[in-house]
């Protein structure tokens, strides 16, 4: 067991710890950055014809030109790359070939809607599979089937499909939802609720056999026997097992979030990362794809690490195999 | 031609009281555009559609087109052209104000048309349109004198297109980010707020007079604005349309208009795009559409009615012209193109390709009938792309294997730069028939050195050249006619094409939004005379 105070050794463990996490982070965000730098460029095509207005909008040979120079497109490929990593080593994200904006503006300006986005789903994907699991394991054996069913439904919906159904039902025939985003927190609901249904059925299949473990575990019979009733003890021990996947489907489902709000960004007309990605893949704009990708790893990353110190918090086992390792 | 809205409305609805309701001052409209968002809303930058379709709200050119056909006055009141057609006097509006206060005057026009040629401002299709202008001269504040290198019958369509508008001197001078983000222009409505991927906020200018003489009025609009939003998806687009939240609809779907049209509350403005008609054009610069006898037995071998009528619902009208409906020159020959697969048959049989192998694809010397197809998602709606499937099957009895292959816009230009394609299908939008000089003129089979050429159908007729060429340099109206009428018989009678549809443009509106019409230049919709009631 750990004493009161933690030891130097600890220290240094713990430091050593986060030192290795960050390493890891930047790899990664690394490996992002060249990986989307190539993919982009590997692709046929001239980018510089598409920063030009596209179809029926004939560049000239000068207009091109000075496109190609203004934005590095005549060096060669090696060049281009290492001045676009050197560039973001030192935190600059680039021009836009496309909006001729900073990236760094133009996503400072789309993440809010993002995250907003992401985070009120994961919060009501929580609620939802809480919800379900708990009634669906404390009933009978049909209410237990019913919810296993309702999560795997759930869990396997496309979201476009969703999406649509959802319009078609509380916007076109009850007109109760606005079918896109009206800015404020009532065009949120169809958006949401789009990404945190098949969320809530991953996550509530994940919830399922903790809960029904917890019941019959040794530490349930003796709680039982101690009086405990049994919505103590789903609050106090069910929960807390359940919690544990659950949480740590959280950084995967965060993930599935970000890459969600291209397609309900886009079909809700929301503004968001989704729909600045999709644009900026469309019309090959490096600089915005580049950043995008990299902002959502960044997010990608910091939830992952949370969710992972969550769990060790949650966790009793854990904590006693790190103190003891 | 382009159908004015009220005979639109007439047929959807019978006895709809458009034209003799009062217009009602005030409330904003909410525009839903399935295009995407545009990166400048100067439409000297680049030049695309969605730019046309928004800067025609604030931005006017110095000519427009009215339903006829006709060029008709608006910030130039007149012009004379001299003799040799080399110098073009413009006479322009006096009075005529920009928005942030700079007059409209000579030496603006001569501003606008040195920034469309900078190639700092990366224009393209404006760029094109005044490619022939060697230089404009301020002789007195009124009048513009046009310098050209050489005749230009096209000129006045060109500078009636949303992309040789003009804009403040002013305005242009601060800059190309500045002027991306709110070009300074004379129009009805004045650019206030862009938010990025959501709206674009106009609103009304109080001392708008200089609307062209085919407008329902002149003087202010009677919306206080206009709040411009971006709906990429179709589905949502409607239903936003349905549920009230938006207006009115751009780019609207067959499905969508078919399923509007048994609504009440919502009409159909259906404003075919000028130019050029929506066509497959075959590669005749090799095998082996080089060989006229294939590319008629390609174009006999498929039904495309049948194929229109069931994916387009009656939505889209079939052409059988290279140029749009919107042109008055447009000529029309539908007993080429009728559909008879025997005459597919023997003509590919006549062509030498005899045998078959064992996918029942032709083969001549043991080269397979391979048309490789590139479309362009961006270009083309699914239901095109489905009619495309239809053609690859239809042609597929007469022993055609068609290659169908769904690229983005680079890799499509990509793959006609390397000339791997044997047929394809490519929109081009401007006013007036010399469109067809573009397309078909042997040089246009010339790449650029970005390594795009217009010229798909790699067209080669000295004859075809000649009379594009004399069509150009003519002034006289009706000979311009009689030469594009020739010159479309050669490009129909040849089989380079084979015509779908015109390039469709349709608009939904609520009926709650009243006076609307598609300018007959590029057929964008103008909100210069609509109001709204509840």
């Amino acid at each position: 067991m750990t004493t009161g105070r933690p030891s130097s050794t600890d220290v240094r463990r713990l430091l050593s710890r986060i030192g290795a996490r960050l390493a890891g982070a930047v790899f990664v965000l690394w490996m992002v950055a060249t990986i989307t730098f190539f993919a982009i460029r590997l692709i046929p095509g001239d980018p510089a014809q598409a920063y030009l207005g596209g179809p029926g909008s004939q560049a000239s040979a000068a207009a091109l030109e000075q496109v190609r120079v203004e934005y590095g497109l005549d060096q060669p490929l090696l060049v281009q790359y290492l001045s676009q990593l050197s560039h973001l080593v030192r935190g600059d994200l680039g021009v836009s070939a496309a909006q001729r904006t900073p990236v760094a503006t133009m996503l400072s300006e789309q993440l809010g809607g993002t995250l907003v986005l992401a985070v009120a789903a994961l919060v009501v994907a929580w609620l939802f599979a809480l919800g379900l699991a708990v009634w669906s394991t404390r009933g009978g054996r049909v209410s237990s089937m019913i919810g296993s069913g309702v999560e795997l439904v759930a869990a396997s919906l496309p979201q476009f499909w969703l999406a649509t159904v959802l319009i078609s039902l509380f916007s076109t025939w009850l007109g109760w939802l606005p079918p896109v985003s009206t800015g404020d927190a009532i065009g949120l609901v169809l958006p949401v609720l789009t990404l945190a249904i098949p969320v809530a059925g991953f996550l509530a299949q994940v919830m399922r056999e903790p809960l029904l473990d917890a019941r019959s575990a040794p530490f349930a019979v003796s709680a039982a026997a101690r009086g405990e009733s049994s919505t103590g003890m789903l609050l106090r021990h069910g929960l807390r097992h359940a919690a544990v996947p659950a949480v740590n489907l959280s950084g995967w489902a965060f993930g599935y979030l970000i890459s969600g709000a291209v397609v309900v960004e886009t079909i809700f007309a929301r503004p968001g990362l989704g729909r600045t990605l999709l644009q900026a893949v469309t019309v090959r704009d490096v600089p915005v794809v580049t950043g995008v990708v990299l902002v959502s790893a960044a997010a990608y990353v910091v939830v992952m690490l949370a969710a992972d110190g969550a769990s060790a918090l949650l966790d009793p086992r854990d904590r006693l195999r790190r103190a003891s390792s | 031609m382009v159908a004015p809205l009220a005979l639109v409305l007439a047929a959807c609805s019978p006895g709809a009281p458009t034209a003799s309701s009062t217009p009602v001052t005030g409330g904003t409209l909410v525009y839903a555009s399935g295009d995407a968002e545009p990166d400048c809303l100067d439409p000297h930058v680049g030049g695309n559609y969605p730019q046309a379709l928004l800067s025609a709200q604030y931005l006017e050119p110095l000519v427009s087109r009215d339903a006829d056909g006709t060029i008709i006055p608006w910030l130039a009141e007149s012009w004379t052209t001299s003799d040799d057609g080399l110098t073009w006097d413009f006479t322009l509006r006096p009075d005529v104000t920009f928005t942030d206060g700079t007059p409209f005057d000579a030496a603006a026009v001569q501003a606008n048309i040195e920034h469309l040629q900078n190639p700092e401002t990366k224009s393209s299709t404006g760029y094109l349109a005044v490619g022939k202008v060697a230089s404009v001269e301020a002789v007195d504040a009124t009048t513009a004198r046009f310098t050209l290198s050489s005749p230009d019958s096209a000129l006045l369509e060109s500078l009636s297109q949303p992309w040789t508008a003009m804009e403040s001197p002013a305005g242009i001078a601060r800059g190309s980010e500045a002027n991306c983000e709110a070009p300074v222009g004379t129009g009805p409505f004045v650019v206030d707020e862009w938010v990025k991927q959501d709206h674009v906020s106009l609103v009304r200018n109080e001392d708008y007079a200089s609307a062209p003489e085919d407008a329902a009025h002149n003087g202010p609009a009677y919306l206080d604005g206009i709040t411009w939003r971006f709906i990429p998806d179709s589905a949502s687009r409607f239903a936003a349309l349905q549920s009230g939240d938006v207006d009115i609809i751009d780019n609207a779907q067959p499905d969508t208009i078919k399923q509007a049209e048994g609504s009440k509350t919502i009409v159909d403005l259906d404003a075919p795009r000028p130019g050029a008609s929506n066509r497959i054009e075959l590669n005749s610069g090799q095998a082996p559409f080089d060989d006229v006898r294939v590319r008629e037995a390609f174009v006999r071998s498929t039904d495309v009615n049948a194929g229109i009528e069931s994916l387009f619902f009656g939505t889209a009208k079939r052409s059988y012209s290279p140029l749009s409906s919107a042109e008055a020159t447009a000529y029309s020959d539908d007993s080429l193109f009728g559909y008879d697969l025997d005459a597919a048959n023997t003509l590919l049989d006549e062509a030498g390709w005899t045998t078959k192998d064992a996918d029942g694809v032709r083969t001549k010397d043991g080269v397979r009938l391979t048309v490789r197809f590139p479309v362009s998602t961006n270009q083309s709606i699914p239901a095109e792309q489905s009619l495309f499937e239809q053609i690859q099957a239809g042609a597929g009895e007469a022993g055609f294997d068609v290659q169908l292959e769904l690229l983005d816009l680079s890799s499509w230009y990509e793959a006609l730069g390397t000339n791997a394609y044997e047929a394809v299908s490519a929109p081009y939008t401007k006013v007036g028939p010399d469109v067809l000089r573009i397309l078909y003129d042997s040089a246009g089979i010339v790449p650029a050195p970005s390594g795009y050429f217009a010229n798909h159908a790699q067209l080669d007729d000295p004859a075809l050249d000649e009379i594009l060429t004399q069509a150009s340099d003519t002034l006289d109206p009706e000979e311009r006619a009689f030469l594009y009428e020739q010159a479309q018989q050669i490009i129909l009678d040849g089989y380079y094409i084979l015509p779908l549809y015109d390039q469709q443009n349709h608009f939904l509106l609520s009926t709650s939004l009243h006076g609307v019409r598609a300018l007959p230049t590029v057929s964008t919709p103008v909100f210069a005379d609509a109001w709204l009631v509840e």
